[in-house]
């Protein structure tokens, strides 16, 4: 499973990048980038199956990010799993309504990650049976 | 508002004025009308002056008190605190990751030796004790390692914190530096050419040099 990781801060790339890792995702597999901007370029050049952004990061927030790929043909059913400092009730409800598949709040925890995780991709699957 | 104005100077039209209303000599009452408005005018510039060399002197002793301060001992200095502080937090953070990423897999095939030799020692084996001991511990090193990962979310949490402060004196600075180039004006300095567009760290400096900071 291909995971692009979108951070502005070297070490939340890694920190995330470590538990997925534990999680048991394959380490080459998992790719990394700094902002919106960035990831959305990675994302039109190379398939991936899921996305872990941040909120905060300049150029492209992970909002604008979370919108462009839902606007985007090729994009729109890709999942997307948000982790931000961000806990006030009209980001979260903003993230909702772009079409997040999972919201953590930081700091979490490796067991946070794994039950959104997991969450994220039993819909998944439910659905691509349903289909 | 018009007619509260006129209002307001009916009330109080010089006695000359109200007098060459009723005269029919145009030319008069327009004169004496230009001597009244320049008088104000002359009032309203004096205060007007008076305020802009205020404003000056008070922009000019901020300016030295912040160069007067010592720690630190300017803006750039602050903001260059707060830049070292977010890079040295994040090299601890990554020291840290370094430990837990060079553990794991040490504890992974501790667990996989234990897993091996408990293929062919059992029961009370003193090896084989050992083994599940081994299992176990490396277990518990793996859960301790994750969340010590975990933990260094602080650096991301405070480093978005100093980014958003060293945003904030920046607009600060910026907002300084308009003060500046505003009260430069008022007090009829003449305008450095410098002053069009700052860019740059250096061209704020030699701008605020100046105009004495």
């Amino acid at each position: 499973m291909k995971i692009l990781v979108v951070d502005d801060f070297s070490t939340m790339r890694r920190i995330v990048r470590n538990l997925l890792v534990e999680l048991g995702f394959s380490n080459p597999l998992i790719q990394e980038a700094d902002d919106g901007e960035s990831a959305i370029a990675m994302l039109r050049g190379q398939p991936f199956d899921l996305v872990v952004t941040d909120w905060n990061m300049p150029n492209m927030t992970g909002i604008d990010l979370l919108r462009a790929i839902r606007a985007e043909a090729s994009l729109k059913g890709m999942p997307v799993l948000m982790v931000t400092a961000e806990n006030n009730r009209d980001q979260i409800i903003a993230a909702a309504q772009a079409g997040v598949n999972g919201y953590i709040v930081k700091p979490f925890t490796a067991d946070t990650l794994k039950e959104k995780l997991t969450k994220i991709f039993e819909r998944i699957a439910a659905s691509g049976a349903a289909a | 508002m018009n007619t509260m104005h006129v209002a307001a100077i009916g009330e109080s039209l010089p006695s000359e004025l109200r007098d060459l209303l009723n005269s029919p000599e145009g030319p008069a009452f327009e004169q004496a009308l230009d001597v009244v408005v320049r008088q104000r005018e002359q009032h309203m510039f004096r205060a007007l002056g008076q305020l802009a060399r205020d404003l000056h002197d008070a922009v000019r002793r901020l300016g030295s008190d912040l160069a007067q301060e010592g720690f630190p001992g300017s803006v750039a200095d602050a903001r260059q605190y707060l830049q070292d502080a977010l890079e040295m937090s994040a090299n601890a953070a990554h020291r840290t990751l370094d430990f837990a990423e060079r553990m794991r897999p040490q504890a992974e095939s501790l667990t996989i030796n234990a897993a091996e030799m408990l293929k062919w020692a059992q029961g009370n084996d003193p090896a084989a004790v050992l083994a599940r001991e081994s299992v176990m511990f490396a277990d518990s090193c793996r859960e301790g390692l994750a969340d010590m990962v975990v933990a260094q979310s602080w650096q991301d949490l405070t480093g978005q914190r100093i980014k958003k402060v060293d945003g904030f004196i920046g607009s600060v600075q910026t907002t300084l530096l308009e003060l500046v180039r505003l009260t430069g004006a008022l007090a009829g300095s003449e305008m450095p050419a410098s002053v069009a567009k700052v860019s740059s760290q250096e061209e704020a400096d030699r701008l605020l040099s100046e105009f004495g900071f």
